[in-house]
C-alpha cells in the first residue's frame, strides 16, 4: 500500500493552490454575490491547460490521471467551490463521456476544443418530473431520415446558458425501457436548443444553471454519442466519474471549513482564552480534521481504482454520500465556531455553508448514493 | 545565445514549520519548496532565452530526496539540470555550496551568464552569487532587477537604495537578482509532467573536487520572541505623564 502521491501530483496540487491564491481567492465573494460566471479566470485555467487534465494531450488535454484532476477540484474548491465544481463538471462529466463514448471524429471536433478549455461542456439530463427517477424523463428523440428530432424540457442544467456543447440524454424508444435512451452531442446554436434564464439558487452561485428547452431541434445522427440505446449506460458511467469531482469538491469546502476554524478560535478570545482551548470549540475541530481526512481517503481511492482501470462505481458513491454529508455537517459547524461574525455576508464560512448544501442533491442525492452502494453490497 | 546556469536552493517551506511550546523549532513535517528569489532567478533565466535563443541549466545541490526540486525547476522552463546530491548537503554552508557549483561549473560545464537569487529564503546570507563569481573569475553585479544582453555584454540594472545603477560587463559573467527582475510563472498541468521528461546529470560526492570545511557552526536555532506587556492608557493627564514614565524606564525616552 502506498498512500503518497507522486511528486508530480504533489507539484501540481502546490501549483493549482498558487493559482487559486492568486486567482480565485480575491474574486469568490464578489462572484458568489453577483452569480457572476468569471470567463477572464476560466480563460486563465484554459491556458494552464486546468480545464482537460485527464484528457489525452492529442485531443487537447493535459495527459495526467484522473486523481491528479480531482486534487486540483478539491484545491479550486478550497477557494471557491463554484469554480471547483465548473470544472469538475466539464471535465468530470462532459469531457470524460466524449473521451469515453465518442467516435474519432466526434473527438477531434467536440473533445479537443473542450479539453482545451476553448469550449464549455454541459451534462443535460435532469427534467422537471425526472431527478432521481431517470426513467421518468419524457423528452423524446424521433427519427427523421438521417436526423433525430428532440422534444422536451431539461432543468437544473449546471453550465446551460453559457455552454458550446451539451450531452444531451434522450429516449430514442421508450417502450424499449433502460435500452431505450440515448445520448448526443449537440453544439450550441443548434436551431430549437434554447438555455433557459440563470436560476437564483442558495449556493454555488456563480455557476451557472438553467433550463434548455428542445422544440423541433434537429441533430443529424453523426452525432449520437455511442449507439443508440446506450445512452442510459452513458449518464450512469458520466455520474460515476462526476462523483469523483463532487467528492473533491466536498473535499475542498471541508479543507476550508477547518482552515477558517483554525484560524478564527485561535484569534478570537472569550472567557480570557482563545476559543480554540475550549474543549467545546477544540472538539468540533478535532471531528472535522478526521472527517476531512476520511473524506480525501475515499476520494483519492475511488479515483485511483479509475486510474487503475478497475471498477470504482461503489466507491464513487461511498465517496460522494460521505464527502457531501461531511461537508454539510462541518460547514453547519463552522458557522456555529465563528458565531454571529460567521452568519455575516462576507464570512467564507457563511458561503462554505450555502455551498455544501448542494453537493448532497446534484449528481445523485446522498439518497441516491445509498441506493447504488446498497445495491452493490446487497447483491 | 548565452548558455545560462540559473543556480537554485530546496528550502523548508517555512510555513510547515511548528513552534513547540519550549520555543524549539519542530521540523518533523515539513515540505520543501525553491526559495523564493530563486524562483525569480529561474523566471529570468528562462525569459532571456526566449528573448535571445541559447539554454537554461537548472543546477542545485542538495540531499538524494530533492528530485522533486529538479522537477520544480525544470517545470518552470529550463532545458535541463544538473543535480549535485549527497545525503551530508543538508546543512551546507554558502562558502561550501559556492565551491561546489563552482567546481562543478568550472570542470564540466561552458556557460555565458550564471544567475542567482539574491539570497536564499532560509538564510539569506547572499554569499552564494558573489563567492561563486570570485571562485569563477568573472564579474558579478548584485541586487539586479533587470538584465539585457547586447553582443558579449550583459547589461544589468541594480537596484540601489535611492537610485538605479546600470552596468555592464564582459561575458561571462554572474548576475544575483531581486524580485522585480519578474513574477514566477505557475507551471501548467504539462509543464510538470514534461519536467521528468527533461535531462538531468546528476552528480554524486564522489565526483566533486574536496568539498572545503565549514567556517561557520550551527549550535542552536530558536524560534524569535517577542515579549508584550499590554499596559493600557488612557488620554487624562495623570495617565499621560504615566505613559511619559513607562517609556522613560523603558529607555525609549531619556
Amino acid at each position: 500500500m502506498n498512500f503518497k502521491l507522486s511528486e508530480e501530483q504533489e507539484l501540481i496540487r502546490k501549483n493549482i493552490r498558487e493559482f487559486a491564491e492568486k486567482n480565485v481567492d480575491p474574486i469568490a465573494a464578489e462572484i458568489d454575490e453577483k452569480e457572476r460566471h468569471p470567463a477572464e479566470l476560466f480563460k486563465k485555467l484554459a491556458e494552464g491547460g486546468w480545464m482537460g487534465i485527464p484528457i489525452p494531450t492529442q485531443y487537447g488535454g493535459s495527459g495526467a490521471d484522473y486523481l491528479t484532476n480531482a486534487i486540483v477540484v478539491e484545491e479550486l474548491s478550497r477557494s471557491c467551490a463554484s469554480t471547483g465544481f465548473t470544472v469538475s463538471i466539464h471535465v468530470g462529466i462532459a469531457c470524460m463521456l466524449i473521451l469515453l463514448f465518442g467516435n474519432e471524429e466526434q473527438k477531434k471536433k467536440y473533445l479537443t476544443p473542450l479539453a482545451r478549455g476553448e469550449h464549455m461542456g454541459a451534462f443535460v439530463l435532469t427534467e422537471p418530473g425526472a431527478g432521481t427517477d431517470v426513467m421518468a424523463a419524457t423528452t423524446m428523440a424521433a427519427k427523421d431520415g438521417e436526423f433525430y428530432v428532440l422534444n422536451g424540457t431539461k432543468t437544473f442544467i449546471s453550465n446551460g446558458p453559457l455552454a458550446d456543447t451539451y450531452i444531451v440524454f434522450c429516449w430514442t424508444d421508450k417502450a424499449a425501457g433502460r435500452k431505450g435512451m440515448s445520448s448526443f452531442i449537440i453544439p450550441k446554436g443548434t436551431p430549437g436548443l434554447k438555455p433557459g434564464e440563470h436560476f437564483h439558487k442558495m449556493g454555488l452561485r456563480s455557476s451557472q444553471t438553467s433550463e434548455v428547452v428542445f422544440k423541433d431541434c434537429r441533430v443529424p445522427k453523426e452525432n449520437l454519442l455511442g449507439p443508440e440505446g446506450a445512452g442510459m449506460m452513458n449518464a450512469m458511467t458520466g455520474f460515476d466519474h462526476g462523483r469523483v469531482g463532487i467528492s473533491a469538491q466536498s473535499v475542498g469546502i471541508l479543507q476550508a471549513a477547518l482552515d477558517e476554524s483554525i484560524k478564527y478560535s485561535k484569534e478570537r478570545v472569550q472567557m480570557g482564552s482563545p476559543i480554540a482551548r475550549h474543549q467545546a470549540i477544540s472538539w468540533m475541530i478535532a471531528d472535522m480534521a478526521t472527517d476531512l481526512s476520511a473524506a480525501r481517503f475515499l476520494t483519492y481511492h475511488a479515483a485511483w481504482l479509475k486510474d487503475q482501470k478497475l471498477p470504482f462505481s461503489k466507491e464513487a458513491a461511498m465517496a460522494k454520500l460521505f464527502c457531501a454529508e461531511k461537508a454539510m455537517h462541518h460547514t453547519i459547524k463552522a458557522v456555529q465556531i465563528h458565531g454571529g461574525y460567521g452568519y455575516i455576508k462576507g464570512a467564507k464560512v457563511e458561503r462554505l455553508m450555502r455551498d455544501a448544501k448542494i453537493t448532497e442533491i446534484y449528481e445523485g442525492t446522498s439518497e441516491a448514493q445509498r441506493m447504488v452502494i446498497s445495491g452493490n453490497v446487497l447483491r | 545565445m548565452p548558455d545560462i546556469v540559473v543556480c537554485f536552493k530546496w528550502v523548508v517551506d517555512e510555513a510547515y514549520i511548528r513552534r513547540t511550546s519550549s520555543g524549539d523549532l519542530d521540523f518533523t513535517s515539513v515540505d520543501y519548496k525553491i526559495s523564493e528569489y530563486d524562483r525569480n532567478a529561474i523566471e529570468a533565466a528562462v525569459r532571456l532565452r526566449d528573448a535571445y535563443g541559447g539554454s537554461v541549466t537548472a543546477m542545485t545541490v542538495s540531499v538524494p530526496e530533492a528530485t522533486k526540486g529538479i522537477k520544480d525547476a525544470l517545470s518552470r522552463g529550463p532545458d535541463n539540470a544538473v543535480f549535485i546530491a549527497d545525503p551530508s548537503f543538508r546543512d551546507l554552508e554558502s562558502s561550501q555550496t559556492a565551491a561546489i557549483l563552482g567546481g562543478v561549473i568550472k570542470s564540466r560545464m561552458s556557460c555565458q551568464l550564471v544567475i542567482c537569487g539574491e539570497g536564499s529564503g532560509d538564510f539569506y546570507a547572499q554569499q552564494v552569487g558573489p563567492r561563486l563569481a570570485e571562485i569563477l573569475g568573472i564579474p558579478c553585479a548584485t541586487y539586479v532587477q533587470k538584465i539585457t544582453i547586447d553582443g558579449g555584454q550583459v547589461i544589468a540594472e541594480r537596484k540601489a537604495e535611492d537610485f538605479v545603477e546600470v552596468v555592464a560587463m564582459p561575458m561571462p559573467a554572474l548576475v544575483t537578482v531581486l524580485p522585480d527582475i519578474g513574477t514566477p510563472r505557475i507551471p501548467g498541468v504539462k509543464d510538470t509532467l514534461m519536467a521528468s521528461k527533461k535531462p538531468v546529470v546528476t552528480l554524486g560526492k564522489g565526483d566533486l573536487e574536496r568539498i572545503p570545511e565549514a567556517s561557520l557552526k550551527t549550535v542552536g536555532m530558536k524560534a524569535s520572541r517577542m515579549e508584550r506587556e499590554c499596559e493600557k492608557f488612557t488620554v487624562d493627564t495623570a495617565d499621560i505623564a504615566r505613559f511619559v514614565g513607562a517609556l522613560q524606564r523603558k529607555g525609549v525616552l531619556r
